[in-house]
């Protein structure tokens, strides 16, 4: 029953559409409510269909951002912060990895006076922590009315730990970086300085100064850190056997011209660098340049082999003295005989030499040094090089006296790469201070054939064997070079008594491996030398301790000590059939 | 049947919310985490690279040298002191076979 009444009543349910045909009782509500009702169900609808709409966007959106765009893992995880260290400055290493310079964290003290309670009693605090403050001075600092001062800059982890523990209120520090060189004076000329604000102002600091600034990678250097001590303490030693006011010396690789070691005595630590003398901070290997004495006849003789102008088994006459000019070309000890090529060579001869310059002429030697880099300044990467010193302009006169290594200076950079490529093969790769990558090098630049190399290998072979390098022997590495004395101008004149002792040396000569380079700057002559103070007696003892010491660290195997001996001392006096002599340890 | 699918939709979304809340929080924490490892990182990362100044600074050549004068009892290596492995004899083998003992002469006129 109920059922029929409520359908009954049904039709007051009817749409406000029905209104017209609808019974006129029905319509009892008045149109207002009616319309309320109507606009109420109309906003009910658009309202619903809005969040419909705008919830189907973001269903879609999460369809869209969940399963269509990056439907692999999420980048946010990649990108969670990864924080590396970053110094203000790279470090600089040697070919092993050894850190060399580096930057590190330290604290600047600093204060706010306006925060410090009793000045007095804090600087009196600081004073007892810190190295070298004055009480007084820091006092008068503290009580001044600003809100920032330096107390001291750069402290050591100690001092700041102790600032820290005294608690004083009103102390800040701010973190700073400061250049350290581990090993001090042993590597300054080669490495440089910076200046207070950790910007590169000499060595290689300067020259790479952007790349260290741009990156935090290392840069590896060439140089053999024990190499280095190695050839600075034997440097040292014959600077002051010999009372010498300077020292300088090189050892660079043969093949690949890297520049393994390079020293210049006096040196300075570089955190002195403000006290440092002139003397001390002029870099004597790189930025030097000296009229090396007979260390030239090496380029004279190579020239004069590779051009043809004479044979192995030519020689001159060396009895009579040159006259040229107002000059006079003597020998220092005179043989008074007629002379082979090689004993021209290993008894070191002026006037033979001078003799064999003559047969190839100036511009032959010219172009020779030339192509050897001995008359443009070093292409090593140091800012500091020095150009070398060439006569203008080059008479007869200065291609004698250049023979024989007077009258042209050049840095011992130069020199060194210049007789490497005339043992390597003949061929020239620029000197470097920067690690070239292990394998063999890439192809240089031929100035010499082979066979003249291997000629001079042999020649000086036997300088150290039967000449004036003897004491440059390391039994066992097959030691070679040659001795170089040169007296020094001193206000235009060449003094006796003020000069330059050099020896030239490579090592193990049947392949040379590398070319080290050690000169003495005005030796005196000392009761053990006899009075001597040349060459073959200041400089190449040391090369020969440098070669002891440096062939096993760089692995070279000795040779047996007898059949090293017995296959190579050879008569000078080569007979005619030169050309086809068998070199001994080819 | 619709009372059960609410209460079903209720309970769901209360637990996806209690979830995402979790995991909310699991990640900050996470985040924090990250944060305080990479900050040791870098502390670390800091102390190693003192450290290696500090190395290399103890490893002076010079002052290697002076220790090892000081506390080892070694000197340099010289030349005369490395020879090739051929060179070095190899222990001598006895040329002759060891014999039975021969017969002792005395020994048979004694008899």
């Amino acid at each position: 029953m109920t059922r029929r009444v409520t359908s009954r009543r049904r039709p007051r349910r009817t749409r406000p559409a029905d209104r017209g045909t609808a019974p006129a009782d029905l319509v009892l509500l008045d149109s207002t409510t009616s319309q309320a009702l109507e606009a109420g169900r109309t906003r009910l609808i658009a309202v619903g269909l809005l969040f419909c709409l705008a919830f189907g966007v973001i269903g879609l959106r999460v369809v869209d951002l969940s399963l269509l765009r990056d439907g692999n893992e999420p980048r946010l995880a990649s990108e969670a912060v990864r924080k590396t260290l970053v110094t203000d400055r790279a470090d600089i290493v040697d070919r092993n990895g050894v850190v060399l310079a580096t930057s590190l964290p330290t604290a600047s003290l600093y204060a706010n006076p306006r925060q410090v309670r009793d000045p007095e009693a804090t600087a009196a605090a600081l004073a007892r922590v810190l190295a070298d403050i004055n009480p007084v001075v820091l006092a008068g600092k503290l009580r001044s009315d600003r809100s920032f001062v330096w107390l001291k800059r750069n402290l050591s982890p100690r001092e700041h730990y102790e600032v820290n523990r005294l608690g004083v209120p009103g102390l800040d520090f701010k973190r700073e970086e400061q250049r350290v060189y581990p090993h001090g004076a042993l590597t300054t000329h080669v490495l440089g300085l910076v200046d207070v604000d950790n910007q590169g102002i000499a060595g290689l600091e300067k020259r790479f100064d952007d790349r260290l600034r741009g990156g935090s990678e290392s840069l590896a250097l060439s140089i053999d850190l024990r190499l280095q001590h190695i050839l600075s303490e034997e440097l040292y030693g014959a600077m002051t056997d010999y009372e010498a006011i300077g020292a300088a010396g090189m050892i660079l690789d043969a093949q690949s011209g890297e520049v393994l070691a390079m020293s210049s005595l006096p040196t300075f630590e570089p955190e002195q660098a403000g006290r440092a003398s002139e003397e001390a901070r002029f870099n004597r290997a790189a930025l030097g340049v000296y009229e090396m004495g007979s260390v030239f006849k090496i380029f004279t003789t190579a020239l004069a082999l590779e051009s043809g102008a004479v044979t192995l088994a030519d020689g001159f006459d060396t009895s009579k003295p040159i006259r040229v000019a107002r000059h006079t070309i003597r020998d220092y000890k005179p043989k008074n005989r007629w002379l082979s090529i090689p004993e021209i060579f290993v008894y070191s001869s002026n006037i033979g030499t001078v003799h064999m310059a003559m047969e190839t002429g100036t511009e032959a030697q010219q172009g020779f040094l030339d192509s050897l880099g001995l008359m443009t300044p070093a292409a090593i990467e140091l800012p500091e090089v020095g150009a070398p010193m060439l006569p203008s302009p080059w008479r007869e006169i200065n291609t004698m006296t250049i023979s024989f290594g007077h009258g042209m200076a050049v840095s011992p950079v130069q020199l060194t790469n210049a007789v490497a490529t005339v043992v390597n093969g003949g061929e020239l790769r620029p000197a470097t201070l920067l690690k070239r990558p292990a394998g063999a090098p890439e192809g240089g630049r031929r100035v010499l054939s082979k066979a003249t190399s291997q000629k001079m290998r042999w020649l000086m072979r036997q300088v150290v064997l039967q000449g004036t390098g003897g004491k440059a022997a390391a039994p066992g590495y097959m030691v070679g070079g040659k001795t170089g004395t040169a007296d020094k101008l001193r206000n235009g004149r060449y003094s006796r008594g003020s000069r330059i002792a050099s020896f030239i040396g490579a090592f193990p000569m049947h392949e040379p491996r590398y070319v080290i380079f050690a000169m003495v700057d005005e030796p005196k002559g000392q009761k053990q030398s006899f009075g001597y103070a040349t060459g073959g007696w200041v400089a190449a003892p040391a090369v020969g301790r440098v070669v002891e010491r440096i062939a096993p660290l760089v692995g070279i195997k000795p040779l047996p000590v007898r059949t090293e001996e017995e296959g190579e001392t050879t008569d000078l006096m080569i007979q005619a059939s030169a050309e086809g002599f068998a070199f001994a340890f080819e | 049947m619709s009372r059960l699918a609410a209460v079903l939709w209720i309970f769901s979304a209360a637990l996806i919310a209690v979830v995402l809340f979790a995991l909310k929080h699991e990640v900050q924490r996470l985040e924090r985490e990250l944060q305080l490892v990479s900050r040791q990182v870098v502390a670390d990362q800091q102390a190693v690279h003192i450290l290696k100044a500090e190395w290399s600074y103890l490893n002076q050549p010079s002052r290697i040298a002076d220790l090892a004068l000081r506390h080892l009892r070694l000197q340099p290596l010289r030349t005369s002191q490395i020879i090739e492995i051929e060179a070095v004899p190899t222990r001598p083998v006895p040329s002759v076979k060891p014999q039975p003992p021969r017969k002792l002469v005395n020994a048979e006129r004694l008899q």
